[in-house]
């Protein structure tokens, strides 16, 4: 198990500079100034140039790059253009808010997916599993800047329910704002682990040992949930994992449409802006995150499953 | 020679016309004095009009919630031309003059000067009991501080407004002396941007770093403390504020909402009293929603069609008045804006001071761009590319209206969208063919503009990235930068627009307003033609 996870790390580590490595160069190629967008279209040449040269962007590519790299292993970020302040104060203000999103569209994606796939499993071919099902199909047909806003529209808008966007104070006001971008987001992966779950149910509920259960004198819940969705649960936790990885990159729209300072949001206004250094250090946490997420998911799926052999 | 021809301090504030329109409540403005009606101005606003009416009733305290599409990165006048800087350090450091809501200069620091008869010398009197949010007196050592500070530093992106001082020189405590190079008729509007803002002598004896961490200036907001990139700030009233009994709110909080849907929504949802950026496509919208109104401010602004001089189609002046006769401008702007912006014709704006009414605009046309274009070297038409800032919509519009309207006279448009980072560096290297664009003046004087577009040498910006080069309006915009007498400076700048609107370097495709959505409850707010807006004046019910 150690050695597993050890030997994960270290692909995650490649993986991650890949990820950096590959942001570096496009957002170099990409034509625009850093310089411009800080002294405006009417400062002189000599003024952008001289702004250019203190960045460091006079130099050649592998110029840059090495003290980019030799920068970063000694822990460094760099120093955010637009700002001027540190990319990891810049992140650090933000980090909290994007794991909060995450992690609320999360618990609501399981909130949904355990009684719908098990009362569709449980109803196969019946009303409730054609609803469950043709839900499913919507709700992955819902873009999210459009469903966030259909939601807005409704609950804080019209009834006045929730905020409309920002991030309240205090715990409470917090939470609050997290409601709608948190179902917003789950949205977006619940009708697939609903899909996965219902027919991993389906699939052990023909196996021998549900019958043997139900034989004892079991009540149907007490087999449905004690049983079938135990056994059913693997796929479905690595797919919930997948789709946490996936997440975390479309906080980017999330976060816009509920005016949310996350990373999502820092990391296009920094590309906008052509803040290297911010665009750097961004992708750089939320690749180290996606990366983090997927060995987590393979370490639970072993606990679940202890057939699963880490090797 | 006191006050001179230059656009006079407190000079017309309120015309006849405005009497009649506003009854009782223009006579208030007229009794209340310059600087009230300063506030109040000449627009045409029945919320003002009815702020005026009641101002013995004004309501005092609470906080306006103001979400804007920007957010400060500094608050350092010297060094910043984002808007999102701009209009937070400005309620806190105030400079000598401040444009008012209808485009013209007023005293503010400063009441008023005298100018030497050889028209270099300006010695202006500091207006006295003004102190700081400190507590401490404005003295004229803060003001040649805080100037000379301004434009020694090469690398403020406004600095170059400043070119024309040569000295500055405290007289006494109370007024200062600043020597010209040249005559300079430009010279107070330079002085109200807000980069010559007037700061406390050596930073009131703090490290240049943490003084704008919390400036310590004149105006009527203060802040506790900076931190970039968060999402709100809180501006706090100052009770040394000059202008007894301003600021009316106890606090201002800006929310900083880069989504123009989301900012659309919160002010629908009541979580804000006022939204700035409204997206043309909303206007109706919002208007029909109870409880707010939509504000369409006139802008020191024109959306230009910009061509590529350097390119043999467009070096050709038949090539280019025939773009400006086959582009409609009024469907235009019909198709894009709403409704809520003008079609273009001269290149300077009609809010633009000296703007000329009469300058013979090659309108819309399509006989007349088929003759054009039959003169021209390229009477058969050619494929040619527009570049654009493909986040703005309006531009995507435009884009796609030009293109249409082009092919009616063979010329086939390929449109090419960046983002706009990359979409400013392209042009900027003459990688284009055409590319459409805002110019704005930063101030109440035309010269930053006519220079900007027109004069390709010291402009700054080869006439906008376009290369025209016409030396007969170039010597016009240096004509006009020495000469004080309004009336021969109107006929210098009609000339300018007149030469511009013939050689149609660039087709002034229309003028945008600022749109701004306001509660019912909020009273008195105004934004100025460049885009700032005094929040002193502003009270809540």
């Amino acid at each position: 198990m150690l050695r597993y996870a050890a030997r994960r790390v270290a692909a995650a580590v490649l993986v991650v500079f890949g990820v950096t490595l590959a942001t570096f160069l496009l957002m170099h190629l990409e034509p625009g100034d850093p310089a411009r967008a800080v002294l405006g279209l009417h400062a002189t040449a000599s003024a952008v140039a001289t702004l250019r040269r203190q960045w460091g962007l006079n130099s050649s590519l592998p110029v840059q790059l090495g003290h980019f790299l030799s920068q970063l292993v000694q822990g460094n970020l760099g120093k955010s253009y637009i700002y001027n302040v540190s990319a990891a104060s810049l992140i650090g203000g933000r980090v909290g808010q994007t794991a909060a999103l995450v992690a609320v569209a999360t618990v609501f994606a399981i909130i949904f997916t355990v009684p719908l796939s098990a009362l569709a499993a449980s109803r196969q071919n019946g009303v409730a599993d054609h609803v469950v099902r043709a839900l499913s199909v919507v709700g992955l047909a819902l873009p999210a800047f459009w469903f966030g806003i259909v939601l807005i529209e409704v609950f804080a808008v019209r009834l006045h329910l929730l905020p409309v966007g920002g991030e309240g104070s205090g715990f409470g006001g917090h939470l609050e704002c997290l409601v709608l971008p948190g179902l917003t987001a789950s949205f977006a992966m619940a009708p697939i682990l609903v899909r996965s779950l219902r027919v991993g149910m389906l699939e052990v509920m023909d196996a021998e040992f549900i019958a043997v259960a139900r034989a004892k004198g079991l009540g149907e819940l007490r087999v449905l949930f004690g049983h079938v969705a135990r056994n059913a649960l693997v796929p479905t936790v690595t797919l919930l994992g997948l789709n946490i990885a996936y997440l975390i990159g479309s906080t980017v729209i999330v976060e816009q449409v509920f005016n949310l300072n996350g990373l999502g949001s820092l990391l296009l206004s920094s590309i906008l802006n052509r803040d290297f250094p911010v665009v750097q250090a961004t992708t750089l946490v939320l690749g180290a995150g996606v990366v983090i997420v997927n060995l987590a998911t393979d370490l639970l799926a072993a606990r679940l499953d202890p057939r699963i052999r880490l090797r | 020679m006191k006050g001179a021809v230059l656009p006079t301090p407190g000079q017309r504030l309120v015309t006849r016309r405005d009497l009649l329109k506003y009854g009782v409540a223009g006579s208030a403005v007229v009794l209340l004095g310059p600087l009230a009606a300063s506030s109040a101005s000449a627009s045409a606003r029945a919320r003002v009009s009815a702020a005026v009416r009641s101002s013995n009733a004004v309501k005092r305290g609470g906080t306006l919630r103001f979400a804007r599409s920007i957010g400060p990165t500094t608050l350092d006048p010297a060094n910043t031309i984002i808007a999102g800087d701009i209009y937070t350090l400005d309620k806190i450091l105030e400079p000598l003059y401040v444009t008012n809501p209808a485009g013209q200069l007023v005293p503010w620091l400063a009441t008023g000067y005298e100018l030497s008869t050889d028209h270099r010398t300006f010695t202006f009197s500091l207006r006295p009991g003004v102190k700081f949010s400190n507590g401490k007196p404005l003295v004229a050592d803060d003001v040649v501080f805080s100037i000379n500070r301004t434009r020694k530093d090469a690398a403020g992106p406004l600095s170059f407004l400043d070119y024309a001082i040569t000295d500055i020189e405290a007289k006494g405590t109370d007024s200062v002396v600043f020597q010209l190079s040249q005559p300079w008729a430009p010279f107070l509007s330079d002085l109200s941007v807000f980069a010559n803002a007037v700061l406390p002598a050596d930073f009131a004896g703090q490290s240049e770093k943490d003084f704008f961490t919390a400036p310590i200036g004149t105006g009527p907001f203060t802040l506790d403390g900076f931190t970039p990139d968060a999402n709100s700030l809180t501006l706090k009233a100052n009770p040394n504020y000059w202008q007894a009994g301003k600021p009316y709110l106890d606090a201002v909080e800006f929310l900083y909402v880069d989504n123009d849907n989301q900012r659309v929504l919160q002010i629908q949802g009541g979580q804000v009293d006022i939204i700035d950026t409204v997206p043309p496509a909303n206007v109706s919208s919002l208007k029909a929603s109870s409880g707010l109104d939509v504000d369409l401010f006139s802008a020191w602004q024109v959306d230009l069609l910009v061509m590529n001089e350097r390119l043999p189609q467009f070096a050709d002046r038949h090539v280019r008045r025939a773009i400006t006769y086959a582009i409609d401008r009024p469907a235009l702007v019909h198709a894009a804006s709403f409704g809520t912006a003008k079609p273009g014709g001269s290149f300077f704006p009609p809010s633009l001071q000296y703007y000329s009414a009469s300058t013979s605009v090659l309108e819309y046309s399509l006989a007349q761009a088929k003759a054009e274009l039959a003169q021209s070297k390229f009477p058969n038409g050619f494929s040619t590319k527009l570049l654009i800032d493909g986040g703005v919509q309006k531009w995507v519009t435009f884009a796609q209206i030009i293109k249409a309207q082009l092919q009616s006279i063979n010329i086939n448009v390929d449109i090419t969208p960046l983002d706009h980072s990359a979409f400013e560096s392209t042009f900027q290297k003459y990688d284009y063919d055409m590319f459409i664009d805002y110019a704005i003046n930063d101030i109440s004087d035309p010269d930053e503009m006519a220079s900007f577009e027109v004069d390709v040498k010291d402009g700054g910006s080869e006439s906008y990235w376009s290369d025209y080069d016409n030396p007969k309006a170039i010597a016009l915009v240096h004509a006009a930068e020495a000469e004080y007498d309004a009336t021969k400076r109107a006929a210098l700048y009609a000339q300018i627009q007149e030469i511009v609107a013939e050689d149609a370097p660039f087709v002034a495709l229309d003028y945008p307003p600022y749109i701004y959505a306001v509660s019912d409850h909020v009273n008195g707010f105004e934004v100025n033609p460049g885009g700032a807006y005094r929040l002193e004046d502003v009270w809540l019910t």
